[in-house]
């Protein structure tokens, strides 16, 4: 019995610990780092892979033992470490929220990653790149445990960005194949559309409700101290982030072209664990989210429709990996759905169940073929009756030629004409030297110093005349001064040889007479 | 002490006298032992100052011609001790960098020895006969200094020199007769006669004032009047420049200073007018610096564009404003003398001064090429060098009364950046150009050696401590800037 309540007492001590879960995966990615600076990153494999898996382990266990510690001692939800910093008043703590949503799914996370990593050392043996594979593995999981783990949305974020960075890394593994690199930009800068739904929910979080804390938001958004506008802008942020994360309408068509990078990566990105972040976002808010009912029936509506959308696409895959990422797709969708219908228990539920088969699934995508026998399905008849539905499936429902009619060209055409404008007027007004105006090798002594550009131009002209002014100050021996002041020497000259002359000096003295007379 | 500081160059210069004139490097070793020694002195006195007073220390006066009440006057306070130490320090740089000067050596170490009294002087010289007879006496070395050991116009830049500067003194000494006149008690003490303008017309005072800015604003200079400037800068040999800009200029700016505490109220007066110069001289000054492709030239005239803020920190008449215009006479005298030390030593070695001519100095020199863009930048007012502190007290002391004028301020302060810029790009980017006929890639002459870079490296580092961390000259200089403010109700 005592022996059980020090146990107690140790395990009532852990969750200050919780920091240190997100610390090991981003220690060992710097790590790696280090080792790939130093050149011998990809020599000796073992090591890496040995600095990542422990990593993970590492983070498993302790993640275990919290668990063990929220089961034996009733939760203590949030624990606050240390102020982090002010945003303006805000206060921005590091903080971390151990319950009954995070614990159970970081310690899948951490599980899953581990799983991921071991199964890596031998997938990636002799690939170039393998330090590299591993640094974003590890940056990325250190992002997803942060994610989970974090206790406001200030730190969610800096997980969230980590993730979406390790994923646009892994993505361009092969950065020799313009396919990988060009779809790595494509994930990435689709993401930024959720990014910035993310800044916005916490500018307003900071703005309104003066907390960033998740219990904070939902304490406030249930005791309704926030208008109904701010606190619907507030959550529309969060939830366009949730939804571009997470892959749904009408954001889904990143996460086919995700798939570019190394199969272990896909499996833990896309397939069992960062597309779940959206969603647990939404569990995260749950207490926000049910005071905003329109907000919910969006949330049910799109996760309906996108749950169709991977459904019909998944049907007429031909490969294993897009039939897998688009099931994934629907399966999220019914998840976005749960939670569009307030059972946010329900989403969590089948959120840890479907990450853990997808990462099974998607890990044995490789071998998938020896263990099948026989063909695979065809399309299945009812879809193959009704051409439209049919093609509408095998073209993705139009998403990305929609996009990039809608939203790529025109800004391409705004970019080119704002160009155009730059380089007509702007340039030669303030002066930017142009390429075809550089001189050559040829240093005149005027071109050095002749402006470019109306404002360079003008301030040449007025150097000049300036300079010709400065000219005329300096005294100079054959300057007009000199000439009239040698003039006036001549003049005194004269005078003086008159007045030596005798008969000039009588009359000097005469006249001197006469006037004093 | 201070008499100590006045005499010991004094004396040192003749004891140079008894020195044989060739052995040279013996001349220039003594020399630079006398002037390290006065640098000491002044530090001994900057221990021994009480920044915390505004009255005159170390004063000390005896009678010099009691029929005209002329006195012997000296004493220093916050205004004038940073002077006498940038005196110093510059001339110790001047005579140990001298070591192109090998012919008439010993003349050239008398006269810059004999002048560093005269400069020590006019800076602590209490009584304005002293003062008026000190500042006449930095023309003879300077005259000689010039016209014998110039460039080819060497003759010519003397002459305007000394005319300019004669022409200015004859409106400064009308205007300190007639302050004499007025004085009680006939006495030419710098109190006695505050006191008796005091009592005058403010149109008098006025007039005396202008007299005494003409004459002060040749030297320092104000635009108009700065004729002399820009030939007597290029034709000095390269220690002469150091001085010229570094410390001469200086006299100009402190006698203004000195006589705005004299005649306050005609300083009021004449205050808009006095920014108004200020801005003239900012602008002139720049556009011309960017229009010259000699490097002196180009020093020069940005050395106007520079005291031009010093006479816009002056005539804001308040204590930011003042604090600015002392902090930027030493921010520029560091910088321009940094900057003329380092042309002149490159002009030694490729007997150029014309930018077209270089490209990728930090390739055949880096120690040259490291030092003129930090030196330039400098200039630029970059933040970490002193004279960025300088330009913020200036514009914050001059934002209050003149507000949007002071964008003409940033508009001088685009076209420096322009020009040192340019000036960067042409040293020290480019191909390798050849010198003198050797064929490019070949270093054509010796990078900086070490007392070289000795010298450069005291000036740089005075930059750079007072540009990040300006709180000791502030001290010194915050009690009798804040009594000089008094005077002006600020």
């Amino acid at each position: 019995m005592n022996a059980f309540a020090i146990f107690a007492a140790a395990l009532a001590a852990t969750p200050p610990l919780v920091a240190l879960v997100p610390l090991l995966p981003l220690l060992a990615a710097l790590a790696i780092a280090f080792r790939l600076l130093r050149g011998h990153g990809e020599a000796q494999e073992a090591v890496t892979a040995g600095v990542a898996t422990a990593a993970a382990l590492g983070a498993l266990l302790l993640l275990l033992v919290l668990d063990l510690a929220a089961l034996v001692r009733e939760a203590a939800a949030v624990t606050i470490l240390d102020d982090w910093l002010h945003i303006g008043a805000v206060p921005v703590r590091l903080s971390f929220i151990l319950d009954a949503y995070s614990l159970p799914i970081a310690t899948l996370v951490a599980l899953i990653a581990w799983i991921a990593l071991r199964f890596s050392a031998t997938y990636l043996h002799r690939e170039r790149g393998f330090g590299r594979f591993f640094l974003g593995m590890c940056l990325f999981l250190a992002g997803m445990l942060l994610i989970v783990l974090a206790g406001n949305a200030v730190l969610a974020f800096v997980g969230w960005e980590l993730a979406g960075f390790s994923s646009w890394l892994l993505i361009g593994y092969a950065w020799e194949r313009p396919v990988a690199t060009g779809n790595a930009l494509f994930v990435f800068l689709t993401n930024r559309i959720g990014d910035a739904g993310f800044l916005l929910g916490i500018g307003l979080a900071t703005w309104s409700a003066s907390t960033v804390e998740w219990t904070g938001l939902a304490e406030q958004a249930g005791n309704g101290s926030l208008t109904t506008v701010t606190l619907r802008l507030l959550l529309i942020g969060f939830t366009v982030a949730a939804l571009t994360k997470s892959a749904q309408l009408p954001f889904s068509p990143w996460i086919a072209r995700a798939l570019e990078g190394p199969t272990p990566s896909s499996a833990v990105f896309y397939g069992s664990l960062l597309v779940h972040a959206g969603v647990y976002l939404l569990c995260r808010l749950q207490g926000a989210l049910v005071q905003v009912p329109d907000l919910m029936t969006l949330l049910a509506v799109l996760g309906l429709a996108t749950a169709c959308y991977g459904g019909l696409c998944a049907l007429v895959q031909s490969d294993v990996k897009s039939a897998l990422i688009f099931a994934t797709v629907a399966q999220v969708g019914l998840m976005v759905l749960f939670c569009g219908l307030g059972l946010f228990w329900l989403a969590a539920l089948h959120l840890g169940l479907h990450a853990a088969w997808r990462a099974y699934q998607f890990l044995l995508a490789p071998a998938y073929m020896h263990l099948v026998h026989g063909p695979a399905k065809p399309v299945p008849h009812w879809l193959a009756r009704r051409r439209w539905w049919y093609t509408a499936a095998l073209q993705r429902f139009w998403i990305e030629p929609l996009t990039h009619g809608l939203l790529t060209r025109p800004t391409l055409l705004l970019g080119r004409d704002a160009r155009a404008l730059d380089e007509r007027f702007i340039d030669p007004l303030v002066g930017a030297p142009r390429p075809d105006e550089a001189g050559g090798d040829e240093w005149a002594t005027d071109e050095l110093i002749r402006g470019h550009g109306l404002a360079g131009r003008a301030l040449f002209a007025f150097a000049d005349r300036l300079q010709i002014l400065e000219s005329r100050l300096l005294l100079s021996g054959d300057g007009a001064l000199m000439k009239h002041l040698q003039r006036l020497v001549n003049y005194a000259d004269a005078v003086e040889q008159l007045l030596e002359q005798p008969r000039y000096l009588m009359l000097m003295v005469m006249a001197t007479l006469v006037v004093i007379l | 002490m201070l008499k100590i500081l006045l005499l010991l160059p004094l004396f040192g210069a003749l004891l140079l006298l008894l020195l044989p004139s060739r052995r040279v490097d013996l001349l220039r070793r003594s020399a630079s032992a006398i002037a390290a020694a006065t640098v000491v002195c002044a530090c001994l006195l900057l221990a021994d100052f009480d920044p915390t007073s505004a009255e005159i220390q170390f004063f000390e006066t005896r009678p010099w011609n009691p029929r005209l009440g002329s006195n012997l006057a000296l004493g220093v306070d916050g205004v004038s001790l940073p002077m006498v130490l940038l005196a110093t320090v510059l001339c110790f740089v001047a005579i140990f960098s001298s070591q192109g000067i090998r012919n008439g050596a010993k003349l050239y170490f008398f006269l810059l020895l004999v002048l560093e009294t005269a400069l020590l002087i006019v800076f602590t010289a209490r009584d304005w006969s002293l003062f008026y007879v000190c500042w006449e006496l930095t023309l003879i070395p300077l005259f000689f200094l010039i016209d014998r050991l110039g460039g080819a116009n060497r003759h010519r830049a003397a002459l305007n020199f000394v005319l300019y500067t004669l022409g200015g003194s004859v409106f400064m000494l009308i205007a300190l007769l007639l302050l004499y006149d007025v004085a009680p008690g006939h006495s030419f003490a710098m109190n006695d006669m505050a006191e008796g303008g005091a009592q005058l017309p403010l149109r008098t005072q006025t007039l005396i004032f202008v007299g005494l800015l003409i004459g002060f604003g040749v030297k320092m200079p104000i635009v108009p009047l700065h004729g002399w400037l820009p030939l007597a800068h290029v034709e000095a040999p390269s220690p002469i420049s150091i001085l010229l800009s570094g410390i001469l200029l200086k006299m100009g700016a402190y006698g203004l200073i000195r006589a705005a505490g004299t005649l306050p109220a005609a300083a009021l007066n004449l205050q808009d007018w006095l920014a108004g110069l200020a801005l003239l001289s900012l602008l002139h000054g720049a556009v011309l610096a960017w229009r010259q492709t000699d490097l002196k030239a180009m020093i020069a005239y940005s050395s106007i564009s520079h005291m031009g803020i010093v006479l816009l920190g002056i005539a804001a008449l308040n204590k930011a404003g003042l604090n600015g215009a002392l902090m930027q006479m030493v921010a520029h005298g560091l910088v321009a003398g940094l900057l003329f030390l380092l042309i002149g030593l490159l002009y030694e070695r490729t007997h150029t001064r014309d930018l077209a001519v270089y490209g990728s100095l930090n390739r055949v020199a880096p120690r040259f090429a490291a030092f003129l863009i930090f030196t330039l930048l400098a200039a630029v007012g970059l933040p970490g060098s002193a004279g960025f502190i300088a330009e913020l007290h200036v514009l914050i002391g001059a934002y209050g009364r003149w507000g949007g004028w002071l964008a003409l301020v940033s508009l001088g302060m685009l076209i420096t950046a322009a020009y040192a810029l340019r000036a960067i790009r042409c040293l020290s980017t480019g191909p390798e150009r050849p010198f003198g006929g050797t064929p490019a890639g070949v270093a054509a002459f010796a990078d900086l050696d070490r007392n070289e870079i000795a010298a450069a490296g005291l000036l740089a580092a005075g930059i750079v401590g007072m540009g990040f961390y300006p709180a000791p000259l502030l001290d010194i200089l915050a009690s009798s800037v804040s009594r000089l403010a008094h005077h002006f109700g600020g």
